[in-house]
């Protein structure tokens, strides 16, 4: 019950703080540049708009919220109100997941109406939902590691440098398809993969197992031995 | 009268120190009290409220809340307590009324957010923007902010600094009140007046040990001069003699005095608490910065 109250203020404040707004206009962009494509090119860019939203803009969100509230002191009021930090970093978690779902949403009802391309929607929320929780656990850490909003965008930059680029450089064929194992150690690639496979209707299966394993652990480790306790410290000092 | 708090021997290290900030600190808060920690920067006050208020939890030594082990209370510990912040603690973006309505909705036992807004003049602001609020206005929303859940004990950080003397009046009115009522105070204030005005006991935190726990009146009464200073008019000159409170009734030259001088001023030697805090801390008030 508290995570729902908890879960529904954090959604009252994503509008209010007009982040929610931002991530619509996002995918509004989005949604234009998916207009003037051909269907195959739409296939292509849909699944890297969509990872976008959920690999960048909700770290991004978790970090422009958490520092927010840090300077606005309500996380030290949140921890001495009747609620468990898990219960507050569950429905921070959950909010993070709402601006990749929206994504996800507009995106694939884009695809529908411009182009009549239908997707296996049930798979592309799921691996959106798994992708989006490693990546609110990603955030939280590149959050709580960072001073200030300016020192986490910096910490951000060289994390996208070392997972999201290589990902990039394997989509445009620097990276020989023989790594593609390997190339699911970063977080970004995994959760690329996943989206893509959902959009495209193609996949390995193994690789695809392999990639929502992975993900799900990776996230159930970064929230039990890193985001926990750093909340728990960093919340108590303000 | 029962007991609120019992702390025993409390120690607490935090990771990145070399020593402990609390160094065995031991102290009852009785219910219905209002109970004041001072003490300059980096004494430990505010290290002592975050445990009470299960903020930091490794600590050794013993607290206990109404006869239970603090440890072992749940969340359901913060259905009894209201804490009052120092610095604001709420959504900027959203209204103060807003603000109290999420706040509010986790508390099981609700008071009524209008009766209280309108004791502290905020309710004619209630739909304004926390962040178009003044820092006077801000610190009363963090008062009322305390007393949602019409708590048990309740935790207050300066509570009135950064008021006008006419709203700072009305915030100890109602702590007053509401220990009146039955109600446990922690005051953690670098303002004397407020320690004078409220608090049935001090405790001095010094270096991360209690130096003194005692009433303001005891205080007074220590660390004042036991002394009647006596100004008076003497040939248009104003003249100053000063008589020992011990056998004042017999002493003739004061009694004398009182009759045969045109008195302008009486004064017993009774000393500040600002005085007090001085001799007791080694800290002049203006010295102190933010607490640890």
């Amino acid at each position: 019950m508290s995570v729902l109250k908890l879960f529904s203020g954090e959604i009252i404040r994503l509008v209010k703080y007009k982040i929610l707004p931002v991530g619509v206009a996002t995918t509004a962009i989005w949604v234009a540049i998916l207009y003037f494509l051909e269907p195959r090119e739409e296939l292509y860019l849909a699944p890297m708009f969509i990872f976008i939203d959920v690999g960048a803009m909700s770290i991004l969100l978790i970090g422009a919220s958490h520092f927010l509230e840090k300077q606005e002191g309500t996380i030290k009021s949140l921890m001495v109100m009747p609620v468990t930090k898990r219960e507050i970093l569950i429905s921070k978690t959950a909010a993070s997941m709402v601006l990749a779902l929206e994504s996800a949403v507009i995106t694939a009802a884009a695809l529908y109406f411009i182009h009549k391309i239908t997707l296996n929607y049930a798979l592309l929320f799921l691996f959106v939902i798994i992708a989006g929780a490693a990546h609110a656990a990603i955030g939280f850490v590149l959050s709580l590691i960072g001073r200030d909003f300016t020192s986490m965008l910096g910490i951000m930059a060289a994390y996208m440098f070392i997972f999201t680029i290589p990902s990039i450089f394997y989509s445009v064929g620097l990276i020989d398809e023989k790594y593609k194992y390997l190339m699911m150690v970063s977080p970004s690639h995994a959760s690329n993969e996943l989206i893509r496979a959902a959009v495209s209707g193609e996949y390995e299966t193994g690789l695809i197992i392999a990639g929502c394993v992975y993900l799900i652990l990776l996230a159930a480790v970064l929230f039990r031995f890193a985001v926990y306790p750093m909340f728990k410290d960093k919340a108590v000092r303000g | 009268m029962s007991v609120a708090f019992s702390v025993q021997d409390l120690r607490f290290k935090y990771p990145s120190a070399k020593e402990d900030t609390l160094k065995g600190i031991s102290f009852e808060v009785k219910e219905g009290e209002i109970f004041g920690l001072l003490g300059p920067s980096g004494a430990g006050k505010s290290t002592t409220q975050k445990i009470l208020i299960k903020l930091l939890e490794d600590y050794k030594g013993s607290v206990k809340y109404f006869g239970k082990d603090l440890k072992d209370l749940g969340k359901s510990y913060y259905e009894e307590i209201g804490v009052g912040f120092e610095v604001p603690v709420h959504f900027s973006k959203l209204t103060a009324l807003e603000n109290l309505k999420f706040y509010s909705g986790f508390y099981k036992s609700k008071a009524d957010i209008r009766e209280l807004m309108e004791r502290v003049g905020l309710w004619e602001y209630r739909d304004k923007k926390v962040g178009e609020f003044s820092k006077g206005m801000k610190v009363r929303l963090n008062f009322v902010r305390a007393l949602l859940n019409k708590p048990r004990v309740l935790f207050l950080d300066e509570v009135t600094n950064g008021l006008d003397p006419k709203n700072a009046r009305i915030i100890k009115d109602m702590i007053a009140e509401y220990r009146k009522d039955g109600g446990t105070v922690f005051l953690s204030t670098h303002l004397m007046n407020d320690v004078e005005q409220l608090c049935d006991r001090i405790a001095f935190c010094v270096n991360g040990s209690l130096v003194e726990v005692s009433t303001p009146r005891e205080l007074k009464l220590k660390y004042g001069k036991r002394e009647v200073k006596v100004e008076y008019n003497e040939n248009g000159n104003l003249s100053t003699a000063v008589f020992s409170l011990d056998g004042i009734g017999e002493n003739e030259e004061f009694v004398n005095l009182l009759k045969s001088k045109q008195i302008e001023t009486i004064h017993s030697g009774e000393t500040s608490m600002e005085e007090i805090f001085i001799i007791v801390t080694g800290v002049e008030l203006n010295e102190r910065t933010e607490a640890v």
